[in-house]
């Protein structure tokens, strides 16, 4: 192993050292999987629609669960190193400023996936007990596209960590996640027939702002559906990698100038 | 060559001018006490040497090389003033991190991790979660950490805060053995007493300005003057000294 690869992999352990070592996360999990377990698990009368609703509600829990986890785990990387000085003897060493933010990055996200892959296989062996169907693709496709939305997510908190603090970092990106999860796709529409300023400044919102809703593919695994076309995943999960880069560059270009 | 080389060098924050026209050399193998009261600009210039922040003039270097390159960077080795590590590790597992951001093998720091602990008296505590430390032994464990990949400088920032009295003979006695390995220790301290005791020379600084520095065999030939007296004398005095 190289001296970066080294480098990072230290960086990833610790990450989900103080993950898993936190007692409230373990509260999560519990708390989390016994709520799953009823509400994927049981058929209420033998009705199709009580049963699709309660799985909606168990995949709503998930991401819910998702978002928080990777927000404040991403948050969470530097603010507290900077807080306990200990971000002076790790500045110290000779490991580039890139490969900290790098090593950070990868910490949190592999924490964030990790921590919500335990949530999708709870779901996955549930509903497979219940239905008869284990991992289907469309089941397996959706996860693939959450761990785009952790991507996309982990990287926006980790760089708004750089500008806001702890909790203003949560709230801000926790009111971006879920303003675009409910009016991400109609942003545009609902300016139309205002002024054309308030319209391209709608625009450019929509241009600029993270497009989560477009990783959410609960009603195709609820309603089974099936899978969206491979081209229209690979194409969702390279926006989510575009998008953390950019936000990732401009982290990185924050953190060089940051004095500490 | 010389392991510290700062030339000259000024810096500001602000309205603050927190260092102001610093000239100063360590050589190789020798241990330097870097003094002065709060504010005087002790962890500004210790900064600047360990490439936080480049001065506003002047230059700084670490063994002939900018301080800011890793190969420079990989031949410090820094503790600074109360790092409070992280809570969720114990001793071992926060030098196999810091070992890792050395790009250490884990063989390699397994074997200094056997040597260190001893060596820093954390025998005991090697497993115990670092939130259970006292402050003394979160000292200990910088210590531990700065000396993990064996650097030729060591640069240590207040390394005697919170240490009680049998730990301060340690340490002064840890810091003699490393000169004996040919090692090069810089440190700041309020500590008078104990920089006169292990310091081959001292450096004064008082409002950024280096206002003393000469070894300690000059002061005990100084009219039986003491470091203690010299320090008062040139904080007490209004106007900043030149440099002897």
């Amino acid at each position: 192993m190289n001296t970066c690869c080294r480098q990072l992999a230290a960086l990833c352990a610790l990450s989900l050292r103080e993950l898993y070592r936190r007692k409230d996360v373990w509260v999560v999990f519990t708390l989390g999987i016994l709520i799953l377990a009823p509400l994927t698990a049981i058929n209420p009368y033998g009705v199709a629609g009580a049963s699709r609703h309660l799985s909606e509600i168990a995949l709503l829990l998930i991401w819910v669960s998702a978002a928080i986890i990777a927000i404040s785990v991403a948050g969470r990387q530097f603010p507290p190193e900077f807080e306990h000085r200990t971000i002076y003897p790790m500045l110290a060493k000779p490991v580039s400023r890139t490969t900290l933010l790098a090593g950070k990055f990868l910490g949190a996200w592999v924490a964030s996936v990790s921590a919500t892959g335990c949530f999708y296989l709870a779901y996955g062996l549930f509903s497979g007990a219940k239905m008869g169907i284990w991992f289907p693709a469309v089941f397996c496709q959706a996860f693939a596209l959450h761990v785009g939305f952790l991507t996309l997510v982990t990287a926006l908190s980790l760089l708004g960590s750089f500008c806001l603090t702890p909790p203003a970092n949560l709230t801000v990106c926790g009111v971006v996640v879920g303003g675009m999860f409910a009016i991400g796709q109609r942003l545009p529409d609902m300016t139309a027939g205002h002024p054309a300023a308030l319209r391209a400044l709608a625009r450019l919102i929509y241009v600029a702002a993270p497009h989560v809703e477009f990783f959410d593919l609960r009603r195709r695994v609820i309603h089974e559906w099936g899978p969206v076309g491979w081209q229209v995943a690979v194409a969702v999960l390279l926006y989510a990698v575009v998008y953390a880069g950019a936000c990732l560059l401009l982290a990185g270009w924050i953190f060089r100038r940051k004095k500490c | 060559m010389d392991a510290i080389s700062i030339d000259q060098v000024t810096k500001r924050f602000g309205a603050v001018q927190a260092v102001s026209d610093v000239s100063l050399t360590v050589r190789s193998g020798e241990i330097m006490g870097f003094l002065g009261t709060n504010g005087a600009g002790k962890t500004t210039t210790i900064k600047m040497l360990l490439g936080f922040f480049a001065p506003d003039a002047g230059r700084v270097r670490i063994f002939d090389a900018d301080p800011v390159a890793a190969t420079a960077r990989g031949r410090i080795g820094f503790m600074p003033e109360t790092a409070y590590y992280y809570r969720y590790l114990n001793l071992r597992e926060l030098l196999r991190f810091y070992g890792g951001l050395c790009g250490m093998s884990a063989a390699a720091i397994r074997a200094r991790t056997a040597h260190l602990i001893p060596q820093v008296g954390l025998v005991d505590a090697g497993d115990r979660l670092l939130a259970h430390y006292s402050k003394g032994m979160l000292q200990r464990a910088g210590i531990a950490q700065a000396l993990l990949h064996d650097p030729d400088l060591l640069i240590l920032d207040e390394p005697l805060t919170g240490l009680d009295p049998l730990a301060r003979i340690q340490f002064r006695d840890l810091i003699l053995a490393l000169r004996d390995q040919g090692k090069t220790v810089f440190f700041s301290s309020h500590e008078l007493s104990e920089a006169e005791l292990i310091c081959d020379r001292v450096a004064i600084l008082k409002q950024g300005r280096l206002v003393w520095l000469g070894s300690c065999g000059d002061i005990a030939g100084d009219g039986g003057q003491n470091l203690e007296r010299i320090f008062l004398n040139l904080l007490t005095s209004d106007t900043p000294e030149a440099p002897p």
